[in-house]
C-alpha cells in the first residue's frame, strides 16, 4: 500500500481562507458592537438630555445650591 | 469635571466637544476593528503548526495591506476635517474675553464695554470650604453667558502658558507677543473646570481655570456689579 502524495502546494491560501473570514467576522463585529452599545447610546443621551433641557430650572436649583460666585441664590 | 479612575473624555458642555466625542468614538470603533482583526491574526500566527514558506512573490497581500490602511484613513480623515473645519467656523462672538496666562494665575479682561480686569488665583488648599474642589477652583471665575458664541483671546505676559478646559473641548497655548484665538459656546449652566497645560515653572499644576456660564440676564447683573466694585 502507498503513502498518499501530501499536499505542498497552497497551503497559505487555504489558511487565508479559513482564518480571513474569521478575523473580519471578529473585527467587523467588536466595531459594531462598539457602535450599538457606547455610541449610539451616547448620542441618544446627549438628545433625551437636551430634549427636555430647562434651562432655567437647572440655573435656578444651582443658584440656590450656592454653585455660583457670581449671582447668590434669592434671599441672600 | 474631572472625576478619580476616569478612562473617557469628560461630558462635554459646548456643541463642538459633542462632535469631538462622536469622532473620538467613531475613530475608536475603526481602531477597535483593526486591533481585533491583527490581535487575532497574530494569535493564529503563533499558535499555528504549519510553517509557512510562501513568503515570495507576496504581491496580492502587499497590495492588500496597503490599500486597506488607506481607506481606513479616508475614513478617518473625513469626519475629522469636518469637525476641524466646524471649530474654525466664523460664528459672530457676542462676547470677548481676553485671558492672559502669567505666573502662575490668569486674568481675565472684558472689554468690550467698559473695562473690567480681574486676576484669578487658585485657592490654596489650607484655605478651601467644603463646596470647594482642591487644585481647581479659584478666587474669581471667568464669567461667560449660556448660549452665547464667545470668543476668547489668549495670550500670556512671561512664559508659554495653555488654557485649557476639557468639557468645552477649549484647548489654546497662551504665548507671550503673540494673541491665539478661540471661540465656545456653552451650551448649558454650570462651574467648568480646567488647568494649566503647558509647563511654566514651579506651580505650573497650580494655576487652574474656573468657567462660570450663567443665563445673559444674570450675566449683565454680574458684570455691572463687578464694574461697580472697581
Amino acid at each position: 500500500m502507498s503513502l498518499q502524495k501530501p499536499v505542498m502546494r497552497g497551503l497559505l491560501a487555504r489558511r487565508l481562507r479559513f482564518h480571513l473570514p474569521i478575523a473580519i467576522a471578529i473585527g467587523l463585529t467588536s466595531a459594531v458592537s462598539f457602535k450599538y452599545m457606547v455610541t449610539e447610546p451616547r448620542k441618544r443621551a446627549y438628545a433625551e438630555y437636551y430634549k427636555h433641557y430647562d434651562v432655567n430650572k437647572e440655573f435656578n436649583a444651582m443658584r440656590e445650591a450656592g454653585v455660583f460666585e457670581s449671582v447668590q441664590p434669592t434671599g441672600k | 469635571m474631572a472625576y478619580p479612575l476616569q478612562l473617557g473624555l469628560q461630558d462635554a458642555t459646548s456643541p463642538v466637544m459633542e462632535e469631538l466625542i462622536q469622532f473620538h468614538d467613531h475613530t475608536l470603533m475603526i481602531a477597535l476593528l483593526v486591533s481585533t482583526m491583527v490581535f487575532y491574526t497574530i494569535l493564529t500566527s503563533v499558535t499555528t503548526k504549519l510553517t509557512n514558506k510562501n513568503m515570495l512573490d507576496s504581491q496580492g497581500i502587499e497590495t492588500i495591506w496597503t490599500i486597506a490602511p488607506a481607506l481606513i484613513l479616508i475614513l478617518i480623515a473625513m469626519p475629522s476635517l469636518r469637525v476641524l473645519y466646524m471649530m474654525d467656523e466664523v460664528n459672530n462672538p457676542h462676547l470677548t474675553v481676553k485671558t492672559i496666562g502669567h505666573q502662575w494665575y490668569w486674568s481675565y479682561e472684558y472689554t468690550d464695554y467698559k473695562n473690567l480686569e480681574f486676576d484669578s488665583y487658585m485657592i490654596p488648599t489650607q484655605d478651601l470650604i467644603p463646596r470647594q474642589f482642591r487644585l481647581f477652583d479659584t478666587d474669581h471665575r471667568m464669567v461667560v453667558p449660556t448660549d452665547s458664541p464667545v470668543r476668547m483671546l489668549i495670550t500670556a505676559d512671561d512664559v508659554i502658558h495653555s488654557t485649557a478646559v476639557p468639557t468645552l473641548g477649549v484647548k489654546m497655548d497662551a504665548i507671550p507677543g503673540r494673541l491665539n484665538q478661540t471661540t465656545f459656546v456653552v451650551s448649558h449652566p454650570g462651574v467648568f473646570y480646567g488647568q494649566c497645560s503647558e509647563i511654566c515653572g514651579a506651580n505650573h499644576s497650580f494655576m487652574p481655570i474656573t468657567v462660570e456660564a450663567i443665563p445673559l440676564i444674570h450675566f449683565e447683573d454680574w458684570s455691572t456689579s463687578m464694574l461697580a466694585k472697581i
